[in-house]
Order: C-alpha cells, then structure tokens, then sequence
C-alpha cells in the first residue's frame, strides 16, 4: 500500500516539477519582452499572453504537488495538538466531505468548458498574436483529476494513520530553507544527547 | 432562513471548520459549492471553473510566482555572509554597531527575498551568534533578528502588496509607491531604538573586540561594493522600474530573477540542483497561494449573493462607530487573526469581508492596505503564536530561553503600533509618494 501512496507522490510531484519549469520561459520569455520594448523599440505582441498562461498552468499543476508535500496551508493551531488518530479520522472525513465534492465538480464541469474553447478555437482578446486559450482551459480538467487522484492517496493516508497511530511516510523533497536548517538543528541536538547519553552509560 | 441567514451561517461553519486544521483552500471551495448550490443550483459549479479560470489569467497575480522565485534564488545564493560582513565594518563606529547592521542586513535581504522564515533563520544562524559573543544583551539580540526579519513583507517589492493589490482591486503600482516610506520609517526606528538602547546603557551592546582596530577604508568599500550595492541595486531597479511605470510589476520581477540569477552565477552559487530546489518551491508556494484565491474568489461571490456583506455592513453601522473607531477595531481583529492564521489567508480571505466596509466608512483602501501590512509584522512577534521567536528558538544556543526572545520582540511590536499610528494620523507619509508619482 504504501508503496501504491509513493507512486501517486511521485506523479503528482513529476507533473508538478515538469510544470514548475514554466517558471523559465515566464522569467526569459518576459526579459526578452522587456528588452525588445527598451531597447530595439519593437514590443513582442505574445508576451503578455504567455505571461498569464505560464502562471496559470504553473500553479495550477502544482496543485497535486502541493498537495502531496502536505503543503496547501491549515489553520493547525489546535490541529497540531491533537493525537495523530484524531487527526487522521477528522482529515478523513473532511476529505470526503469537503475535498472530493469541489474537485469532482471542477473535473465534470471543467471538461464541458474547456472542450466549448476547444471546439470554437478560442483564442486570447488581450493581443493580436491571436494565442489559443483552449490549452489554459483544459488544463482546468486535467488539473482536478490530478487533485483527485492526489486526494485519494491522502485520504489512504488516514486510513492507515487510524489503523497505526502514525502517520505513513512520504517521500524526500526539497524543503523551505526554515525547515531544513530547523531540521538539521533537531538532528544535532538529538546526536548530542546520545553522545552524553552513551558516555553517561559507560 | 432566510438568505442573508444562511450567509452568515456559511462565515460561522467555515470559521469552526479552519479551527479543525484542514486545509483552508478546500474549505473554501467547499463552502462555495453547498451554499452555493442552495442558492443558485447547478450555476454554482460553472461559477467555480470560471473563477478558477479568472485566477489562471490575473495579470496582477502572475508576479507573485516570480518574486517567489526571485527571493529563493537570492536566498540560496550565499550572499548574506557577505552582505552582513561589509555592513558590521561599514556601521562599525555606530553604537550598538553589530545590531544596526543585522537590522540593515536583514532589511535589505528580506525585502530582496520576502520570505521571513529563511531571513529569521538564516540571520539566527549568522548574525544571533556573533552578537552573543560580543557580549549583547539576548533580549535585544534576538528581538533584532525577529523584528529585522519581518520587514521583508511591507517593504516593496514585496509578495504581501501584490495579493492586497489583487483582493481589492488596488492598484499594485500605488500600494508599493504607498509602502515605501512607512516601510523604511519603521526601519529607521528600529535602528534608532537600537542605537539610543547601546548609548544609554552601552553594556548591552558592546563592540566586538575584532572590530575595535582601524580598518582601511578600501577594504570597507570593497566589501560594500562587492555584497550590499548589487542587491541595493538589483531591489532598487526592480522597484524604480514600477515606481516610474516603466514596467509592470510582472515585467520588472522577471528581470528581478534575471538579475538574481546572474548574481547567484557571480557569487558561484547558481548550480542546477539550487535551481532546482528554487524553481519547485516557487511551484508550491505558488500552487498553495492561487488555490486559496480560487477558494475565496468563491466562496466570497456566494457569500455576497447571499446578502452577507449587507448583514455584516448593517451590523457594522448600528454599532455608530467612528471612521476612527472602526479602523481601530478593524486593525484590532486582524491582530487577533494573526493567532490562528497566517497573512496569506488573513489578506486573501478577511479583507475582503471589511472592503465594503471601508467606503461606508470613507477609508482610502491603499492607507487601510499599509496599515495591514504594518499590522501582519506583529503576528510574527506576538504570542502565542510568534513565528519568528520559534523559528530563532529553534536555531538558537539551548541557553537562550523562548520568553527572552519573546522579551525581546516586545519592544519592536511596540514599534510597529507607534509606527501604524504616526501612519493614520499623517497619512501624507503613505500617500506623498504616489499623488507625487501619478497625481490623484
């Protein structure tokens, strides 16, 4: 099983690192905007669209990721107080309450909204460059049925954290640099206390 | 029940629900969606994929991803060793030296980078231990790594303005112009106070004995050349550039990352797997801001189409407070939303329930806007839940004590209130700076 919760991780993080580097072309792709605007005095007519749909798919495919980081944002003042089971049965039910309604209905009706793009070619009305704006929208589907499939392994997660008492292991990824040094700091205190533990006991 | 009824009924459950700790985006979708199906059927749905789709396409939002990134490449770019190092010697003849120039360092890193964990932490790890040595007091050293370390989200450019910005309509342009003085007026007392604590009782801040000798001048320069000018002027061309309307924020953060991509590559610290680290976090946080703006965007058109805001604005109004009163009070509850919440939510999801509110009371929002970022400092400072103070507990020698630090930050709360107030009784402080750029 909880290889099967590692798999869905490692999906939800590839598509989210893979959209991640949508953050290369917003950063060169605008810079050279920038550049052909002050210095050849002859402004791209794209640059602005693919701004926008950059961010957009940006974030919006890093959803899942976020997610299997346990990264969308608690209000866990009591939340971190609480027994690892009560946390677990309160994120159960919370996940099918809450979690799964919202992004079902943005899978089911998502998909009608992006396909009426498709089929009508629609393209952007911010620029003459005449970008199609059905790709942006279909990721609005796609988006939801990573959310989904993520959430199901979440919502495992639970299950086995009621059965043991402790929540299932995720895998390793790069952390805000707070928390590493934090938790480097616990590493080597911990170390240290061994030492005099063991030192005490000789 | 009637609509407005259920209205309130939606605030109150959502409310218990956060209090649960489950994740406050898919709360607020999913309140949007119950209520919303009750009041306007199967609408509610398509409302939800065209507000996740208006998210997609904010221009206004479309530059938080690159400050993000900015700020994590400047964070990882070992710069900060260098930039404190030329500070110490360049402030050395001042009293209170070391903790002016972790205020100076912290302010310029924090407002290059905006993220207040890394800059408490990494300023802990740096500047906390080098004051200790030298003799400081610990009070006033830790309350100067967690007070320097929050300046990062008022002073522009920074993340918080942008999500003021696209919350309320305001334009991101004016609320930077706006922020610039006050930001850099409360950096200025947090120095002064620094400076008149060393000369009244110059025990507390006593000078490093490794900087008590003649240091050349060149080498002084040198330092400052090599480590505090380029990021002065990296933060500088990227807020001059929106100052002065040459380009949009989304335009100048990119050259921002550009800029702080080559500074990385001169300080040898721009390898692949940095860039890594950098592009996936800016991914996360990224992902974790927009969904609660899709959550909120959401969740607040069903709550107006319920009548909420009426009732709240009603209520609000039998109360016959003054604009003063209701500012205050205003100002009041964001503080305590500052226990369970983070800034993100408490801006993305409870300004906009006082923004009807400000016109019926004749507030300028970019002044409310200022006055909120001073006010979201505190939350980082204040009990029970102070994030800097933990993060410097954390990392500190085990000696030093949570309520020293917590001691410590007092003084520089006290700071920000004195600085909210000198804000709202002179508002020219805020509003000089953008009717001088673009008029009225």
């Amino acid at each position: 099983m909880v290889g099967f919760l590692l798999f869905i991780d490692r999906l939800s993080a590839g598509v989210g690192k893979a959209f991640g580097w949508c953050m290369i072309i917003l950063v060169f792709g605008t810079c050279y905007e920038v550049f052909m605007r002050y210095v050849l005095r002859a402004p791209t007519n794209w640059a602005f669209d693919m701004a926008y749909t950059m961010y957009g798919a940006l974030f919006l495919m890093a959803g899942a990721y976020t997610l299997s980081r346990n990264g969308h944002v608690r209000g866990d003042v009591l939340y971190r107080l609480l027994p690892t089971r009560m946390q677990a049965a309160m994120d159960l039910a919370l996940y099918i309450l809450f979690f799964f309604p919202g992004f079902l209905a943005l899978l089911v009706y998502g998909y009608p909204y992006a396909m009426t793009s498709f089929m009508i070619r629609e393209v952007s009305i911010y620029s003459p460059a005449g970008q199609p704006i059905w790709p942006l929208k279909a990721l609005i589907p796609l988006g939801a049925l990573f959310m989904l499939i993520q959430g199901l392994a979440e919502a495992i997660r639970c299950v086995i954290a009621l059965r043991d008492g402790a929540w299932p292991q995720r895998l390793q990824d790069v952390e805000e640099l707070e928390s590493a040094i934090l938790a480097d700091e616990e590493a080597r205190a911990r170390l240290a206390e061994q030492q005099v533990a063991s030192g005490a006991a000789r | 029940m009637t609509n407005p009824e259920v209205g309130m009924l939606m605030l109150g459950l959502f409310i218990f629900v956060i209090l649960l700790g489950f994740p406050i985006a898919f709360t607020l979708i999913a309140m949007g969606i119950f209520f919303g199906y009750f009041a306007m059927g199967t609408r509610i749905f398509d409302l939800l994929v065209t507000n996740t789709a208006d998210v997609m396409q904010n221009d206004v939002l479309t530059a938080v991803p690159l400050f993000l990134f900015m700020g994590y490449v400047i964070e990882r770019s070992n710069i900060l060793d260098r930039l404190f190092h030329s500070i110490q010697m360049a402030a050395k003849n001042l009293p209170g030296s070391l903790a002016v120039a972790t205020l100076i360092t912290c302010a310029l890193f924090a407002t290059a980078t905006g993220i207040v964990g890394a800059v408490v932490t990494l300023m802990g790890l740096l500047a906390f231990p080098a004051m200790l040595r030298a003799g400081y007091d610990t009070r006033l050293a830790a309350g100067v790594v967690c007070a320097g370390g929050c300046l990062g989200i008022m002073i522009p450019p920074s993340v918080l303005l942008i999500l003021y910005g696209a919350t309320t309509g305001t334009s991101v342009v004016k609320l930077y112009a706006a922020a610039f003085l006050p930001g850099f007026l409360l950096a200025g007392l947090y120095v002064v106070y620094v400076m008149a604590r060393a000369i009244i009782n110059p025990k507390l801040a006593p000078k490093p004995p490794e900087l008590d000798k003649p240091l050349p001048l060149g080498e002084v320069i040198w330092a400052m050349l090599t480590s505090f000018f380029p990021l002065f002027i990296l933060i500088m061309a990227v807020l001059g550039a929106i100052l002065f309307g040459l380009a949009t924020p989304t335009e100048a953060a990119a050259v921002g990352c550009a800029g702080a991509l080559l500074l990385a590559a001169c300080y040898r610290a721009l390898t692949f797997e940095r860039l890594k680290e950098a592009t996936y976090l800016t991914a996360r946080t990224s992902a974790m801001v927009c969904y609660l703006f899709i959550g909120s965007w959401t969740f607040s058109s069903v709550f107006s189409y319920l009548g909420g805001h009426e009732v709240i604005e009603a209520w609000v109004k039998s109360l016959e407070l003054s604009p003063t009163m209701f500012l205050i009070l205003a100002q009041l509850i964001i503080f305590l939303l500052g226990w369970p919440l983070e800034w993100t939510e408490i801006i993305i999801i409870f300004v906009p329930i006082f923004l009807p509110l400000l016109k019926a009371f004749n507030i300028d929002p970019i002044i409310f806007g200022i006055l909120v970022a001073l006010n979201i400092q505190t939350s980082f400072n204040t009990p029970p839940m102070a994030m800097a103070a933990y993060y410097l507990k954390g990392i500190a020698p085990p000696h030093v004590k949570l309520t020293e630090i917590f001691a410590g930050a007092l003084p520089f709360v006290f700071l920000v209130f004195i600085t909210m107030a000198v804000v709202y009784i002179f508002p020219e402080i805020a509003l000089w700076l953008p009717q001088k750029l673009y008029g009225n």
